[in-house]
Formats: C-alpha cells, sequence, structure tokens
C-alpha cells in the first residue's frame, strides 16, 4: 500500500496583492497575511522548538524578520517557503543557542513528560501517541516531518526551507519515519504486555 | 547488495510520497514478492496517514495581536528613520547650496584668502545640525507611535 497524500489544497496561502501591497508596508496586507499564516506557523515553530513560550515569541519574531526582509523575497517563488525559512532560521539561531537541545540527526530527546505520555495513554488516541513519540525526535526530524505531513511541502520545498541538500532530506525523512515506527511498534508491545 | 536490503530504505520514502515514478515501481514489484517488506511499508503509510491527523496545538488567542502590535511598532520605526534618513538628505544639500550661493559674497568681500576654513566652518555646523535635527525627529516618531 503506498501513501496517497492528503489534500493540502485548503492549507491558506498569501495572495499576489496583498505580497505587493506587504511590500509597501501595508499594514491591512500585512494583518491579513499573518492571520492566514497563523496556525500553520505556529503549529510548525510548535513541532520544532516545543516549548509553547518559545514558539510565540518566535512567531512574533519571523513576523519581524518577514517585514525587514521582503524587499528581498523574489515573487516568482513560493512565499509559504520563504516565510518558513526565516522561520527555520529563527528557530535554529534559538535552538542552537538553547542548552539540552540537539540538532544533530541522530539526537533524540527524552519525550516530554510522564503527565503527557499518561493522558495520551488514557485517551488512547493513537495520533496523539504519535504526537508525542514525534515530540521525543531530534529537531530535523521533527521539522521534515511536520514540513511533509503537516505543511504537505515536496522535497525540493523542504531542502529549500532548511537549506539542506535533497539528500539529507531524503535520509531525515526516512530516519525520522522508521524511529517513528520503530518506537510505536515497542510502545503499542509493551502496552500489550501490560 | 541483494534487492531487499536495496528496497527496504526506499519504503519510508515511499510512505511519505516522496519517490519518483521508477522508485515507486521498484518498491511495488519488491513488496509483491516480499511479505516482510510489504508488512513494513503497511505500518509506515498507516503513520504517514496519521501525521497528517496529528492534533494541531492551538495558538494562543491574543498571538495575532501581539505580533501585529510588534510589527506595527517596526514599521513605524522603519518609518521614522526613513523620514529622518530623508531630511538629513535634504539639509545636507541646502547646506551645500548655501554654501556655493554664498561663494561669490564671500570671494567678493575677501578675495577668496581662507577659502578652506570657509568651507568647513560653513559646512560642517549645517551637517551636524542636519544630523542632529534627524536623529531627534526619527526618535519623536517613535515616541508618537508608541504612544499611539
Amino acid at each position: 500500500m503506498i501513501y496517497q497524500a492528503a489534500s493540502f489544497e485548503d492549507l491558506p496561502v498569501a495572495e499576489p496583492d496583498e505580497i505587493a501591497r506587504l511590500r509597501h508596508r501595508d499594514s491591512a496586507a500585512l494583518a491579513g497575511v499573518v492571520g492566514r499564516y497563523q496556525h500553520r506557523l505556529y503549529r510548525y515553530l510548535r513541532r520544532l522548538v516545543r516549548d509553547p513560550a518559545a514558539a510565540d515569541d518566535l512567531f512574533q519574531q519571523t513576523w519581524l524578520n518577514v517585514v525587514r526582509e521582503i524587499y528581498r523575497y523574489d515573487s516568482r517563488r513560493s512565499f509559504d517557503t520563504w516565510l518558513f525559512a526565516i522561520a527555520h532560521n529563527a528557530a535554529m539561531d534559538r535552538l542552537r543557542r538553547k542548552t539540552g537541545e540537539s540538532l544533530e540527526e541522530s539526537g533524540c530527546q527524552p519525550i516530554a513528560a510522564e503527565p503527557d505520555a499518561l493522558s495520551a495513554a488514557i485517551t488512547s488516541q493513537r495520533t496523539a501517541i504519535l504526537a508525542l513519540e514525534m515530540a521525543g525526535l531530534s529537531a530535523p526530524y521533527r521539522e521534515v516531518l511536520t514540513l511533509r505531513f503537516e505543511e504537505g511541502m515536496k522535497l525540493e520545498e523542504i531542502a529549500e526551507v532548511t537549506r539542506a541538500p535533497l539528500s539529507t532530506v531524503k535520509s531525515r525523512v526516512q530516519r525520522a519515519l522508521e524511529t517513528l515506527r520503530e518506537r510505536m511498534t515497542a510502545r503499542y508491545r509493551k502496552e500489550d504486555l501490560l | 547488495m541483494t534487492p531487499h536490503e536495496t528496497i527496504r530504505p526506499m519504503l519510508a520514502l515511499s510512505a511519505a510520497g516522496l519517490l519518483d515514478a521508477a522508485g515507486e515501481r521498484r518498491v511495488r514489484e519488491h513488496v509483491h514478492e516480499c511479505a516482510e517488506c510489504a508488512a513494513a511499508l503497511d505500518e509506515l503509510a498507516a503513520l504517514s496517514a496519521d501525521l497528517c491527523r496529528l492534533p494541531a496545538p492551538m495558538a494562543p488567542p491574543d498571538l495575532l495581536a501581539r505580533a501585529e502590535a510588534r510589527v506595527a511598532e517596526e514599521l513605524a520605526a522603519q518609518g521614522g528613520l526613513r523620514q529622518g534618513a530623508t531630511l538629513a538628505v535634504c539639509a545636507g544639500l541646502f547646506a551645500w547650496v548655501a554654501t556655493l550661493a554664498t561663494w561669490g559674497l564671500y570671494r567678493f568681500l575677501t578675495g577668496g584668502a581662507g577659502w578652506l576654513a570657509w568651507l568647513v566652518l560653513t559646512t560642517v555646523p549645517a551637517y551636524m545640525a542636519a544630523g542632529a535635527v534627524a536623529v531627534m525627529f526619527a526618535s519623536r516618531r517613535r515616541l508618537e507611535r508608541s504612544l499611539l
């Protein structure tokens, strides 16, 4: 069975005229674009940095950087990719400064906290457990997963956002999925034994 | 390397929908004959489908308003700086024009002696004043915006 990519057509995107107005620092256009991308950008940042306060701050920082750098944006390219690349840079800067967060692909952090794990297990929702396991992956793995499966980005777009070669993106997706599969299998096997 | 070993790393990419047509064909042909890889692909495909349905973290309700306010502040600051810079350029040009315009009078009165000192004395204060005005203007604009 081959995975059928979900439809991402309903993802809100910026209108070309909005971007043109944004270049002229039109505050109404800015409010429109920020509102449109609010949930997508926040979700990406939360997956990447995990901490809600940090994601909150990075969300604001990203839009500040957008306003500062909008003159560099090439309208022939995707605004989504450009925006997420700016968010990626801001998040990576923060993660590099932060102690305890590994940016290595092999690095896996202990998953959030036991109450979350417990509540996820109680609700018996596979996706909740999966979200918890995903949060335990290293940042580069979390990032490619959210960009691929939640943002619906293609390989080339993910490479552009993360500024990584295509081969690296492929290997990250592959390892992230395999690690998740192993963890989910181990978790369900453990629960079966209880 | 056996076909099994070659195909194995491609399963996750197939599940993620990231293989090209040729790669997909190779995977399909292999899983048709290999039960182990077929089972792994099924699991990875189910995982991929679940990843599309992860519960999304909710943004704080006031996040949008806070972001817009912070960006508006930045835009106001940029606007103030731009106007300040424009003012400084205009003042500088005015200083040069004034200097050149009065050169004839100065030459008539002094015969052109000490022209370098005259040039410095007429232009430097004008530039300093222009710079100070520009900075004050930008600061005032920023203060006004922050009070709105």
